[in-house]
């Protein structure tokens, strides 16, 4: 009886299609939750989210990014807030995807995305540095730097909800 | 009964020098002086079992016997910073009878062997403060003040110094920063001003009230004996009751400690206008504990022990009467802006624990309040109660937590229906 | 040990030292009582409610003066009702205090909820962020969660300039007066105060220019939440990311211990850098201050004009040349010459530099001069003799001690003593300052000597004398180990001793402890070696000496000119080098030209000039051969301060390409003489070599160097709370020399010193030194530019009445062959008939000793 299931089971698969899908002509969907290179995120307005604290390097566990943050004026504002990143880089040969860095990161501004085709052919090239890694501008806003009017983009995390 | 202390009641003219003394002012200043030893008046005092008229109630002779001997340089400052609201016993000693108090002063700086006497009074009070110095001049004229007092080889002179407005003034070593040029802050204790590095400019200091100085001269006149007859035992001599609020006849009345509220209320000062009914007494102005218009209270005599039984204090005996129809969230969020205003922000809980309450008071009058905030209102000033520098942190939290206590359904009916919004009830926030 | 008191600390029993604060007694024995605004080097004042603690103590009976014992024989203790501040309370016998029961530990969570309800949550982008104090007690002792909304907290400005150094955050200021206190207390300038009340509590600077200190920068290490930080830092990394390597402050003589705090860094190639300077804590240097020089003062070592390679000066213009070629060019030339060479060592040159200068030197040729630049301070005989004794704690001295600052504005010349030497006269120590002009020591004197440029030895005589006639003499001392007595009695004797001098001398001679600091204004060099010997004179005749907190003090005009003048650099030997001028110089890292026109002059004749040194300074510019040399965070060292500690410092920086240490030049170049041995490979071989061969430093090494012990109060470990973030010491604490008289077996000698003062008659010009000034390894430095002042002169006024110029006017003052254009203030300062000069405010000469001149009004 017990031969008869396992024939059944392997007949069943038998009569079902290959698994392998012909990448690169084909692309399976990704789940939602795919970690993939990062982005460096920006509101709406067009500003950075990224205030340049260290939080994502801290939490790194290979030690993949870099970050050297700077002032931020109302001159020339990257980001809400007085700091922003002046340097922020990541060593794609050194992550490991396991987003610590966006779980670390305050303002949300990190994110692993679903782009995992990375390929270099020198090692220094696998260091993605900001222009890499940040997102495009939405349309029709203007860029960072920039100069925005004074007392307005005072705080660096300018929707922070209650931490309960 | 003739006045004691509110004698402008009796002699319209006494704020002259010469009312005054035709009226035997000066006599015990000059007893004292002449045929006291600083250590007989000081005895006196203490017998006469004389208690601070400025709110704490502390035993005034002892407090002038822990002045030490040895010091060189010795004050005496007069609290003339009558800020808590509803008081104005002072106002009117330093308007109506103003020599009585320069007498009490000189009586003070006589036993513990003063070099200066300044009187500080709240900046609100400057009218008052210039008529004071011309008071002054005039006894500094009759050799009463400054140079070789009376011939007696003692020296000591007497200064006004007026404020800048600000309620922790009144607390005495605030007022002693604030006298010396620096922020009015209160100072950590010990040493208490009575102590080497405590007082003012670090020397030792005593500080007294006005009204507590102005029983003084009666004291040495009559005698220990006559003064006790005034009064309970336990707290002897008269009071100026200030009332304010609902009440028909607002003012000062000096009578002896000991009578009770009912008393004071309806026999004196005429009761509730319109005929309505009492709801709530504050003893002792915005800074003690409410308490509700029950029987037990109304019978209850108006001592330092027994107020204190019911649950309050008399403090600075300014009773702000209430009639049913306060609102008594409304009432206390009052009291707590003020003392959010007031907070001298030194030490934490009191700084950050006003302000907090205000916020919830705030939220509560714009009709957003939520059960939760009531749970604050009894935990917040929990938190403040005897852990602060001076005694404002407490202060601050028994309104909170006597309306809470007694009126607490008037908070949940704001809780409950939201649109009980009273408009610009509180200022916004800052 | 110090007289003790028994408390208890949750039931166990301890000693403490009688009259400690409750909070220093309980870290002693490792219990932590969290605090905000307490802090062991300042006053409490009980502010921020976090020390509370159940305070009691032990019940006596009054018939038996013993105390109560319950059942099981233990004493009875009453508690207190309320909470108490551990931070207002002063051990006393018996005392007790709980610091951990439910009613305590309630009550730290509900102060902490209360400061964090004003608190931004902003902590990812604050500096302190990482070694915040607020940060660590909220984990420890604070609520999980707060009842409070967000929503309510409230909003204020986050970023108001206090000065051009230092911002602070309003949201983030927890009010706890730290940095006001520090203002008004430690340092006595009162700049910083609070303004308004209540929750609007806030810190401004009262003081025009703002935030007018030479210390502002203590503020932000004692600040216990990030309210305040410096401009220099400002987001410079997170405090995780810097790695601490300890050193030793390059610019004044006091030689701070101080922590380099540095990381990689992208823009300058991912070199390591130093981003902040930060104290490090040695209690008997510096305690845990550091002046805003030394804070501030370290860019020159990152600066883009730092030398890269030897220069070779042909036909007049700059030949890049390799290592090699300079050394042979330098060994050729010394052979050449031979002994015609004359060596100059400047101020900043390490211990190891000094000697494999000096080996140099000697091998050469057996006569050649080694001089040290500036050449303005001598006196090494004194310290010798009658330096303060090992183990000298100014941070210690209080009534029982005397101390003479004389000629010398100290403030200027040595921040963190004045610092020091003002706090003991707060504590009561007797402090008597001399000059011929006011300083701002004098509002903390007891007694202020003013005379006449010139006369600054007769002063110290006058003393001496008021000793011998009054019987302050130490007998002993005199008649057992010194020489030369009998010459300096007889002239003494008859001296008549001015009122003034006598009141001095008596309020000096009446305490346990003296120690004298001389410094050199308004002297000549030769007068300066006579006030150090009266200095000396008077200490030994009075028994000062060879005991903690007794003896002389110089303030040297360099990080290390006691080292250079331990190792055989003399001023003399420079002032024989400019009279009889060599045909080569070897200048190391000094700079004559831009400091002394005669210098200046004798360079131009010489045939071959070498230096080294990081820039391209004005005597560089003249030279014929430029060495390129680290700074001292590029490598490691050691200075020896002018209390004669030898202290070590390490590689902080990754040293620039190109530039070598100026020993390992040395070294080099000196191989390859005829006799030559090979270049050590590492500065402590050389500090080996100097311990064998130089007396002071016997036994001295790199590792007895670096020992530490554990300092009170123990700031710098994990509990930030405590002292602030100055940090821990690990680098070491360095060992003091001993001087003759502290050895036994060692003859003191005195003389009589000539006090003939020169009469000045017409308008005399008076050098004086500024912290604040254009100095190479300052310069650089930018964010201190605002307070470098413009090149000025002080005028008395009536002199200025007399010439005809008010404040503000800008004249030429003309000194011999000088010419100085200055602007010229008239405040004060300066006595009638002189000018004061303040050096290195311009890349110009000035004349280095009191000289005559003559000044013009520039007409606009």
């Amino acid at each position: 009886m017990n031969l008869v299931r396992g024939f059944a089971t392997t007949f069943k698969h038998i009569l079902e299609g290959p698994v392998t899908v012909q990448y690169p002509e084909q692309e399976r969907p990704l789940r939602e939750r795919f970690k993939g290179k990062h982005a460096l995120k920006r509101y709406d307005n067009g500003l950075e989210k990224c205030i340049g604290c260290s939080l994502c390097a801290a939490a790194c566990p290979a030690d993949a990014i870099w970050v050297e943050a700077a002032e931020n004026t109302d001159e020339e504002r990257y980001s809400p807030g007085e700091r922003y990143a002046k340097t922020y880089e990541i060593n794609m040969l050194r992550c490991i995807f396991c987003g610590y860095c966006e779980d670390a990161c305050p303002t949300e501004a990190i994110v692993l995305e679903h782009e995992f085709r990375l390929s270099f052919n020198d090692r220094r090239d696998a260091i993605y540095t900001k222009d890499k890694l940040i997102d495009p501008l939405p349309a029709g806003v203007e860029g960072t730097p920039r100069q925005t009017e004074p007392g307005v983009y005072t705080r660096s995390i300018p929707d922070m909800k209650n931490p309960d | 009964m003739a006045h004691i202390l509110l004698r402008d009641l009796d002699v319209p003219d006494i704020w002259q020098f010469d009312t005054y003394v035709a009226n035997g002012g000066y006599a015990a200043l000059r007893k004292s002086v002449k045929e006291l030893s600083p250590d007989e008046v000081t005895k006196i005092v203490i017998d006469a079992n004389l208690r601070g008229r400025g709110g704490a109630g502390f035993p005034t002779g002892r407090k002038w016997s822990f002045i030490p001997k040895t010091a060189q340089v010795k004050y005496v400052t007069v609290n003339a910073d009558e800020s808590e609201p509803g008081t104005f016993k002072d106002r009117q000693l330093l308007e109506g009878n103003p020599h009585q108090l320069i007498e009490g002063a000189m009586i003070a700086a006589y036993a513990i062997q003063a070099t200066a006497v300044y009187i500080y009074c709240r900046g609100e009070f400057w009218d008052l403060a210039h008529a004071l110095e011309d008071r002054i001049e005039e006894a500094r004229k009759a050799n009463l003040v400054g140079e070789n007092v009376l011939g007696s080889g003692w020296s000591c002179d007497m200064f006004v110094h007026l404020g800048a407005g600000a309620y922790i003034c009144g607390e005495e070593s605030a007022l002693l920063n604030s006298l010396q040029g620096l922020l009015g802050q209160p100072r950590v204790r010990p040493p208490f001003p009575a102590q080497m590095g405590g007082g003012l400019y670090y020397w030792p200091t005593v500080v007294n009230n006005v009204e507590t100085l102005a029983n003084v001269p009666w004291i040495i006149d009559h005698g220990a004996e006559a003064y006790k007859a005034i009064g309970t035992p336990e707290s002897p001599g008269p009071k100026i009751f200030c009332l304010s609020g609902h009440v028909a006849k607002p003012g000062n009345y000096e009578l002896p400690l000991g009578k009770t509220f009912r008393e004071l209320i309806y026999d004196y000062a005429g009761g509730i206008p319109n005929g309505k009914k009492l709801k709530a007494i504050l003893p002792s102005g915005a800074s003690g504990p409410v308490l509700p218009a029950t029987d037990e209270v109304l019978n209850a005599p108006m001592t330092y022990e027994s107020v204190a039984a019911l649950g309050s204090t008399l403090g600075s005996a300014s009773f702000i009467l209430m009639d049913e129809d306060t609102d008594m969230v409304w009432a206390a969020a009052k009291m707590i802006h003020f003392f959010k205003h007031e907070s001298c922000g030194k030490c934490t809980p009191c700084r950050e624990g006003t302000y907090w309450l205000d916020q919830i008071y705030h939220r509560l009058l714009r009709g957003q309040g939520t059960a939760r905030d009531l749970e604050q209102l009894e935990r917040v000033p929990k938190q403040m109660v005897g852990v602060t520098l001076c005694a404002l942190g407490d202060f601050a939290a028994n309104p909170v937590l006597s309306t809470v206590h007694h009126f607490r359904h008037e908070y949940e009916r704001y809780i409950k229906q939201p649109a009980l919004e009273k408009a610009g009830a509180v200022a916004e926030p800052v | 040990m110090a007289e003790t008191v028994t408390i208890s600390i949750d039931g166990q029993s301890y000693q403490v030292p009688k009259g400690a604060n409750l909070v220093d007694a309980a870290k002693l024995h490792g219990t932590d009582i969290p605090v905000f605004c307490y802090h062991p080097k300042m006053k409490p004042v009980g502010m921020c409610r976090m020390c509370l603690v159940e305070l009691g103590s032990v019940t006596v009976n009054r018939e038996s003066g013993k105390p109560d014992l319950d059942e099981h024989g233990q004493p009875v203790i009453r508690w207190q009702p309320k909470l108490q501040t551990a931070c207002t309370q002063t051990v006393s016998e018996g005392m007790a205090i709980r610091t951990s029961t439910a009613k305590v530990v309630e009550a730290r969570d509900d102060i902490l909820e209360f400061i964090l309800t004003s608190h931004p949550l902003d902590c990812p982008i604050c500096d302190k962020g990482g070694e915040c104090p607020l940060q660590n007690l909220t984990m420890a002792y604070g609520p999980g969660e707060s009842q409070f909304l967000y929503d309510d907290k409230q909003h204020l400005a986050k970023h108001v300039p206090l000065g051009e150094l230092i911002y602070l955050d309003r949201e983030r200021c927890i009010q706890c007066a730290r940095c006001t206190r520090f203002c008004d207390e430690v340092v006595g300038d009162d700049v910083l105060a609070f303004h308004e009340r209540g929750r609007k509590l806030q810190i401004v600077t009262v003081s025009d220019p703002p935030f007018d200190t030479k210390f502002s920068g203590n503020t932000t290490d004692i600040c216990p939440v990030g309210a305040l930080t410096t401009a220099d830092f400002r987001f410079g990394a997170r405090p995780w990311e810097l790695s601490e390597v300890p050193s030793i402050c390059p610019h004044c003589p006091v030689g701070c211990n101080i922590s380099a705090s540095t990381r990689l860094d992208r823009d300058s190639g991912g070199k390591k850098v130093i981003k902040r300077i930060m104290p490090r804590q040695n209690e008997q240097v510096n305690e845990i201050w550091i002046c805003d020089k030394g804070r501030f003062g370290h860019h020159h070592s990152l600066s883009s004009n730092r030398l890269q390679t030897p220069m070779l000066k042909k036909d007049g213009a700059w030949v890049e040349i390799d290592w090699k070629t300079a050394y042979q060019e330098v060994t050729s030339r010394l052979q050449k010459y031979g002994e015609k060479v004359g060596f100059l060592a400047g101020p900043s040159l390490s211990n190891e530099d000094l000697w494999e200068m000096r080996k140099l030197a000697r091998r050469t040729c057996r006569d050649c001069q080694i001089g040290l630049w500036p050449a303005t301070m001598t006196g090494l005989e004194a310290v010798t003799q009658a330096g303060v004794g090992v183990g000298t704690h100014l941070a210690a001295l209080g009534p029982e001690s005397a101390i003479l600052v004389i000629a010398s504005d100290f403030e200027e010349e040595a921040p963190i003593w004045w610092l020091q030497v003002k706090q003991a006269a707060d504590r009561g120590a007797k402090v008597m300052v001399a000059n011929a002009r006011p300083t701002k020591l004098d509002q903390y004197a007891k007694c202020v000597v003013r005379y006449e440029y010139g006369e600054a030895v007769e002063v110290l005589n006058h003393i001496a004398v008021f000793a011998r006639r009054h019987d302050k003499l130490n007998q002993t001392l005199v008649e057992g180990r010194v020489d030369g007595f009998a010459e300096l009695e007889a002239d003494l004797k008859g001296k008549r001793v001015p009122k003034q001098h006598s009141e001095a001398a008596e309020l000096l001679l009446d305490t346990e402890n003296l120690v004298i600091f001389a410094g050199n204004e308004g002297l000549t060099l030769a007068q300066q070696a006579e006030l150090m010997q009266a200095a000396a004179n008077l200490l030994i005749l009075t028994g000062h000496v060879a005991r903690p907190n007794n003896g002389l003090v110089a303030v040297w005009p360099g990080a290390n000119m006691q080292g250079a003048l331990d190792l055989g650099f003399s001023a003399e030997a420079t002032v024989s080098l400019l009279d009889n001028p060599p045909s080569m110089w070897v200048i190391g890292d000094a700079d004559p030209v831009a400091e002394d026109a005669r210098a200046a002059a004798v360079l131009d004749q010489a045939e071959f000039v070498v230096v080294s040194t990081q820039f391209m300074t004005p005597t560089a510019e003249q030279a014929d051969l430029v060495l390129p040399v680290l700074s001292f965070a590029e490598r490691e060292g050691t200075f020896t301060n002018a209390m004669r500690r030898v202290q070590r410092f390490y590689m902080a920086q990754t040293p620039l390409e190109g530039a070598l240490s100026a020993w390992k030049v040395f070294a080099q170049i000196g191989s390859a003489l005829p006799g030559g041995d090979k270049p050590r490979i590492s500065a402590a071989l050389v500090m080996r070599d100097i311990a064998q061969h130089v007396v002071r430093y016997a036994g001295m090494n790199y590792t007895d160097l670096a020992h530490v012990e554990t300092q009170f109060p123990d700031v710098g470990g994990h509990d930030l709370y405590y002292g602030g973030n100055a940090y821990a010491n690990h680098g070491g604490l360095g060992i003091q020399w001993a001087t003759n008289a502290e050895k036994e077996n060692y003859r003191l000698t005195v003389r009589p010193v000539s006090a003939e003062a020169p009469k000045y008659e017409d308008l005399t010009l008076i050098p004086i030194r500024l912290l604040y000034n254009r100095d190479v390894l300052f310069e650089p430095s930018t964010v201190m530019h605002a307070r470098i002042p413009a090149p000025y002169a002080d005028f008395n006024a009536k002199d200025a009445a007399q010439l005809g110029i008010i404040d503000g006017d800008q004249v030429v003052i003309s000194a011999g062959d000088l010419q100085i254009n200055v602007s010229a203030r008239v405040n004060g300062q300066a006595p009638t008939g002189f000018v004061l000069l303040p050096i290195r405010l311009s890349q110009l000469p000035v004349p280095a000793a009191p000289a005559m001149c003559s000044v013009q009004k520039v007409e606009e």
